[in-house]
């Protein structure tokens, strides 16, 4: 199996101390679960620093220029680890919601780091696929790689999932009353990344209105018609929502997107038959925020607008 | 009352064994063996925007269709983590948006009889006797684009091959029956004997591989073959419909390039088969260092999920097999000279260590 740890010329299992997680896609897709885990099995976790606009410009360089913007931040990440730790952690993800599959891009992630990595440096993974083994067993089989004892893993697995689900239940605030509510949606390595989505929030709450993130800790979406399991989330969501509470909803997608290229014309179906208003935003490598300013101050001034005449007209 | 129209979405050469396989629906198919300039406008405008070319191309047929008052159309169904999945559904809604009253009927993946074929129900006997026909049409076309890649690498004057093949290709259309196909074929070698080379030539062996629409439509390519072999080069494109026939079907996946021995083959360097044909780009590239081609190319329209996402592998390969890979990605620009000017430099490329390792 690959990541297999070496052993010694005694026999016995080299132990290392350190292991990275890119703070990128798998660190998001499963919010503070890695870290966690791999904490109370003794490892010494190195997570990557959070993105900053040099984050970016080193994906910018080193990354295959056609990657979507996540990926290209992935492997930003990647070479910032690499250097400060002798195993790094890259999951082959391939499905994490049962019935659904993950962003094909995801299933070759470990084998592209090994591609790109330099030597020296090992790539462990296990296969996520919550399709056919639950994360419990994936996460026991990632702790046998480790070499941990299995009392070690049950315990340090309890631990990470109470973390999971404490990082995936976001509180969500009170809502001020008289202001708009929208709700922003986008797979959550864009939502929670802060390099990439902290102006444009910060932006929305400037203009008065109250945002609420989706939430991915509901876990019930079905696989139809969108099998991809964020996406399928995000279009349940949308389906459930009551067109009175809500004002607006801001779709924040990345460059490059292929599932976001499909899913985004879905989303706006179910939209437009809840006449709510949408708007899609793109993250992409530009570091300008006037253009994005711009877009959301005229998108919130139009629904105020069309809820000034609404009332005029009643 | 006239017989109903079926469009067909775009497989190269391949089309005309597709418009043969539906023949016995009684319906008159609707396709062509190269894309317009028109058709892909008409695709781009109507698709989302990061769609990927494969998609925009395939609406702007339907769409084209549609306006032409072709009231079916047929499209693949897939299981695979691609978008390929959501093209129908995708495609009818843009269709429904515009007024158009196409239905397109998905094949694949939806029983052993599907809806397609219950819709138009043709009789046991008719269904055989066109898919025998149809398939014997895609055994025949594979044997022509061999024949043509090696002629075109040597051919004395220019554009010979081409027309030796763009000849054949229009007489296969005219073969309606098992014995004129059968008879037409066992003239294909004496019709590409009668072109003229250059036996002192050796030309460089490049393999194309990557997406399957853009492989097969020499539209969207930009020619690539055509280019190729101008410079030289004989190619392999490892599109084969009969190839891939197999492997959908299951028959002979033990053999060289059936799925089972490209993912043992992959399995070093990728461990999940990803989607589309991302699996048989690191098992093809890794059988041609094994084999000896001078390089390949990998092609894939731009944005491609399945194949970009492999391209730092291929690039890990290059390095470990010491064989020069080349990364090409098509989208909706439809100049040639860009892409020439890069094959020329890479073909220079490819000669240079060529004489350099014969020395």
């Amino acid at each position: 199996m690959f990541g297999k740890l070496k052993k010694a010329s005694n026999g016995k299992l080299l132990e290392p101390r350190t292991i990275g997680i890119p703070r990128a896609l798998l660190y998001y897709l499963y919010p503070g679960l890695w870290e966690t885990f791999l904490k109370e099995l003794g490892m010494q976790v190195t997570v990557s620093a959070p993105g900053t606009r040099k984050t970016i410009e080193q994906a910018g360089l080193i990354s295959e220029s056609e990657h979507c913007l996540p990926v290209k931040l992935f492997d930003a990440h990647l070479a910032e680890l690499a250097g400060l730790v002798e195993l790094i952690f890259v999951p082959r993800i391939l499905s994490t919601l049962p019935g659904h599959i993950a962003c094909p891009k995801l299933g070759a992630l470990p084998d592209c780091a090994r591609a790109q990595c330099p030597g020296g440096i090992t790539i462990i993974t296990v296969d996520i696929n919550e399709n056919r083994t639950p994360l419990t067993e994936s996460m026991a089989q990632l702790g046998r790689l480790l070499n941990a004892d299995e009392t070690v893993i049950h315990q340090a697995t309890e631990r990470a999932l109470s973390a999971l689900r404490r990082a995936r239940a976001v509180p969500t605030a009170p809502r001020k009353p008289d202001a708009l509510n929208f709700l922003v949606i986008g797979h959550p390595y864009n939502l929670h990344d802060s390099y990439l989505s902290g102006p444009i929030l910060q932006k929305i709450e400037s203009l008065g209105v109250n945002a609420e993130l989706v939430s991915f800790a509901d876990r019930t979406a079905l696989p139809e018609p969108v099998k991809w399991d964020t996406c399928s989330i995000m279009h349940d969501r949308l389906q459930r929502l009551v067109p009175s509470e809500w004002d607006g909803v801001i779709h924040l997608s990345s460059f490059n997107c292929g599932c976001d290229s499909i899913v985004s014309t879905l989303y706006q179906e179910v939209l437009r038959e809840k006449e709510i208003p949408c708007m899609t935003l793109v993250l992409d490598e530009h570091a300008g925020q006037a253009g994005v300013d711009t877009r959301l101050e005229a998108f919130v001034d139009s629904i105020k607008d069309q809820h000034e005449h609404a009332a005029t007209c009643h | 009352m006239s017989m109903p129209q079926l469009a067909i979405e775009p497989w190269g050469n391949y089309s005309l064994a597709l418009a043969a396989s539906v023949e016995c629906l009684h319906v008159r198919p609707w396709t062509h063996t190269c894309t317009t300039p028109e058709i892909l406008k008409l695709g781009v405008e109507a698709s989302p925007e990061f769609s990927c070319l494969s998609f925009k191309v395939t609406t702007g047929h339907f769409i084209k269709a549609a306006m032409e008052g072709v009231e079916y159309g047929v499209m693949v169904n897939s299981q695979g983590p691609c978008r390929l999945r959501y093209y129908r559904m995708l495609q009818q809604k843009l269709l429904k948006e515009r007024g158009f009253n196409l239905f397109i009927f998905g094949l694949g993946y939806d029983g052993i009889k599907p809806p397609l074929i219950r819709h138009f129900n043709p009789t046991m006997n008719d269904f055989l006797r066109c898919c025998f026909r149809a398939r014997l049409k895609v055994v025949t076309i594979d044997e022509l684009e061999t024949a043509a890649w090696t002629k075109r690498a040597v051919e004395l004057r220019a554009g010979d091959t081409t027309r030796a093949m763009n000849a054949c290709i229009k007489d296969l259309d005219q073969a309606r029956t098992v014995p004129e196909i059968k008879a037409f074929r066992k003239t294909i070698p004496a019709r590409f004997n009668q072109i003229s080379v250059d036996v002192n030539r050796r030309p460089l062996k490049v393999a194309l591989l990557g997406e399957a629409t853009i492989l097969r439509n020499s539209f969207l390519n930009q020619n690539l073959e055509e280019i190729l072999g101008g410079l030289g080069v004989e190619v392999r494109n490892f599109f084969l419909l009969g190839e891939e026939m197999r492997n959908i079907f299951n028959i002979g996946t033990g053999s060289k390039y059936g799925w089972k021995a490209m993912r043992k083959l992959a399995k070093p360097y990728l461990g999940t088969p990803v989607g589309g044909h991302a699996l048989a780009s690191v098992a093809h590239t890794l059988r041609c260092a094994q084999d000896g081609y001078d390089g390949v190319i990998h092609v894939a329209p731009a944005g491609c999920m399945p194949e970009i996402s492999v391209r730092p592998i291929l690039r890990k390969i290059s390095q470990d097999k010491d064989i020069p890979v080349f990364e090409c990605s098509f989208d909706e620009h439809t100049s040639q000279v860009g892409l020439v000017t890069r094959l020329e430099a890479f073909v220079d490329v490819l000669y240079d260590r060529k004489t350099k390792k014969e020395l």
